[in-house]
């Protein structure tokens, strides 16, 4: 009950940010786009004609594919875009409830250090989830009854971008405690974003150096820091119904994730404010 | 019983470059408003930052309602006005205070009907649907004393409580913490407004440079021993006249006629020759120093003491 009172209230101050509207509201847009874009015609209570955005599909087969397609797109949409303007707009969560007249009031409160740190944490997870969520829900359901076709690996695309988004928010909440800063943490976060493609690509890379040892150390960097270019493929295979090859990616990128909330969790323990 | 205990309690930042407390013992008896006066960065802050958890001292332990400090359950008995709060500026005072009852471990039902009767005892309840971001200072003080009563606390910590609040809404708070009081609710009020600790305290302790430097009654301070000031229904030439036949130091002491006694007896032979001299004793009033010039001759002893 306390700790949900704390989760409510970030999850209330990041729906008073305009990201979030902003993100709200493009959602709603897309998936308002799909009630209009998706035609059916019914004859004679068969599907006579199905057109996407003005493409006709000439079988259900096709139709399947067409459906997938859309899909995987909306998911990595939301796996870059979606992600990156959450990042931008949890950025300042951690730094701001860390200020002076904000923290002595949540600490004087009868919780423990680690119930305010975790219910900040899980007050911003929970208000990016409902935005995923939100999106994919919604059109998952357009698209479904207006073709029949229910594809429920898009759902579980959301459940990979959320756990995404919680190992990169991990990290910049861990940074935003050490520095208090909102745009610092956010640009290490970016950084740690976009490095992962070039880390994927890191088999490319070891001729070019001169010494092993930095080809060591990329592979160190690879396997510690969290893996969302593979996440973001896991991402599209899932909602295409492709096998996964490996897990590794997703299991290996969660425990950067716990360990670094951890090391957060220590650190504001012994915190002073 | 006490309110609060801090054995040796100290608290050093910078690998102990700044010492904020240094071997800090006080006593806080239940039941009492205490007052914590100090010049700026005496270390008043750093103190109820120690005793809440807030920081974490570098030696000595505390306790607060017989708990030690580490001991966060111990909160649900607390309220807390912190200097310079900030609430979030999108919430109105209804939300403020159900967000942070609820944090107190209070019901939506308890929270439900918490919150009106404090709104009409910080005079919000005309304002309870307008966001906390159009606030005055004082407004947000106001909003700020009913966050910390909201739980109803035997325990209240209050940071510069008065600060930004108007002549009258001073006495209303003062009002409120002498209701508080006699409820048997124990204040802890750190003010730089000298005026409104000396009208409320029943205890003080000076700190300087993150030292106690004087803890006690208030009026064990400001009362000045065998001194009183008398009026009588003539002029002041009849006690003078008085005061040197019987060989008793009197003189007017900023507009009142002041005497300083042996002991009691003298003050009651006194009192008998000028009754005997058919003069009506309109008042016997001990003499007092401020609170203030008290604090000020404290701190500035303390200055000469360091040099």
């Amino acid at each position: 009950m306390r700790t949900l009172a704390l989760i409510q209230l970030t999850f209330k101050e990041s729906l008073a940010k305009k990201t979030f509207m902003a993100f709200f509201g493009i959602s709603t847009l897309v998936s308002l786009l799909f009630i209009f874009a998706l035609n059916l015609d019914i004859v004679d209570g068969a599907q006579a004609y199905i057109s996407v955005f003005g493409q006709e599909a000439n079988s259900l087969v096709e139709l399947d594919k067409i459906v997938v397609t859309i899909e995987g797109a909306i998911s990595i949409l939301l796996f870059t875009g979606g992600i990156f303007m959450a990042l931008f707009a949890t950025s300042n969560l951690i730094p701001s409830f860390l200020e002076s007249g904000t923290i002595d009031l949540l600490i004087s409160k009868p919780l423990s250090r680690m119930q305010i740190f975790m219910g900040r944490f899980t007050g911003a997870i929970a208000i990016v989830a409902f935005n995923i969520f939100y999106l994919i829900v919604f059109t998952w359901l357009i698209i479904s009854v207006k073709t029949g076709i229910w594809n429920f690996n898009f759902l579980l695309s959301g459940v990979v971008i959320v756990i995404s988004f919680a190992i990169l928010y991990a990290l910049m909440a861990f940074l935003g405690l050490i520095t208090s800063s909102g745009a610092f943490s956010l640009m290490i976060t970016y950084l740690i974003l976009f490095f992962s493609p070039l880390l994927l690509q890191r088999d490319n890379i070891y001729a070019l150096l001169s010494s092993k040892f930095y080809g060591y150390l990329l592979d160190g960097i690879y396997y510690v820091l969290p893996k969302t270019a593979q996440l973001s493929i896991m991402t599209q295979n899932i909602v295409n119904g492709n096998p996964v090859s490996s897990w590794m990616p997703l299991w290996s990128s969660a425990l950067f994730g716990v360990g670094i909330t951890g090391i957060s969790v220590l650190i504001f323990n012994r915190k002073n404010f | 019983m006490l309110a609060i205990e801090t054995i040796g309690l100290t608290k050093y930042y910078s690998r102990g470059k700044i010492k904020a407390l240094q071997d800090f013992n006080l006593q806080v008896e239940t039941g009492k408003i205490f007052s914590l006066l100090g010049p700026n960065g005496a270390g008043k802050t750093t103190l109820i930052k120690l005793l809440l958890g807030i920081v974490m001292p570098t030696r000595g332990t505390a306790s607060i309602l017989q708990q030690p400090i580490s001991d966060h359950n111990i909160h649900q008995q607390i309220g807390y006005l912190p200097e310079n709060h900030k609430f979030p500026d999108f919430l109105n005072p209804v939300q403020v205070l159900t967000y942070y009852g609820k944090m107190d471990g209070l019901t939506a039902d308890q929270v439900k009907k918490k919150i009106p009767e404090l709104l009409k005892l910080v005079k919000l309840e005309k304002w309870e649907k307008v966001k906390v971001k159009k606030f005055s200072k004082g407004m947000l003080q106001r909003l700020g004393l009913a966050q910390a009563m909201i739980n109803d606390p035997q325990l209240l910590f209050l940071d510069e409580p008065t600060d930004g609040i108007d002549p009258v809404g001073r006495r209303e708070v003062r009002d409120i913490l002498l209701e508080l009081k006699n409820k048997g609710k124990t204040i802890f009020l750190n003010s730089h407004l000298l005026s409104e600790v000396e009208r409320m305290s029943d205890d003080i302790a000076i700190l300087n440079n993150g030292k106690l430097v004087e803890q006690g009654k208030l009026e064990k301070f400001i009362s000045v021993e065998r001194q009183y000031h008398i009026s009588v229904d003539s002029d002041d030439h009849q006690l003078e006249k008085i005061c040197r036949e019987m060989d008793i130091n009197g003189n007017d002491f900023n507009g009142r006629f002041t005497v300083m006694v042996e002991d009691d007896i003298q003050l009651n032979r006194l009192i008998d020759t000028i009754r005997s001299r058919q003069l009506n004793i309109l008042s016997i009033i001990p003499r007092k120093i401020s609170l203030e010039d008290f604090f000020i001759q404290v701190v500035h002893d303390e200055k000469g003491d360091s040099r």
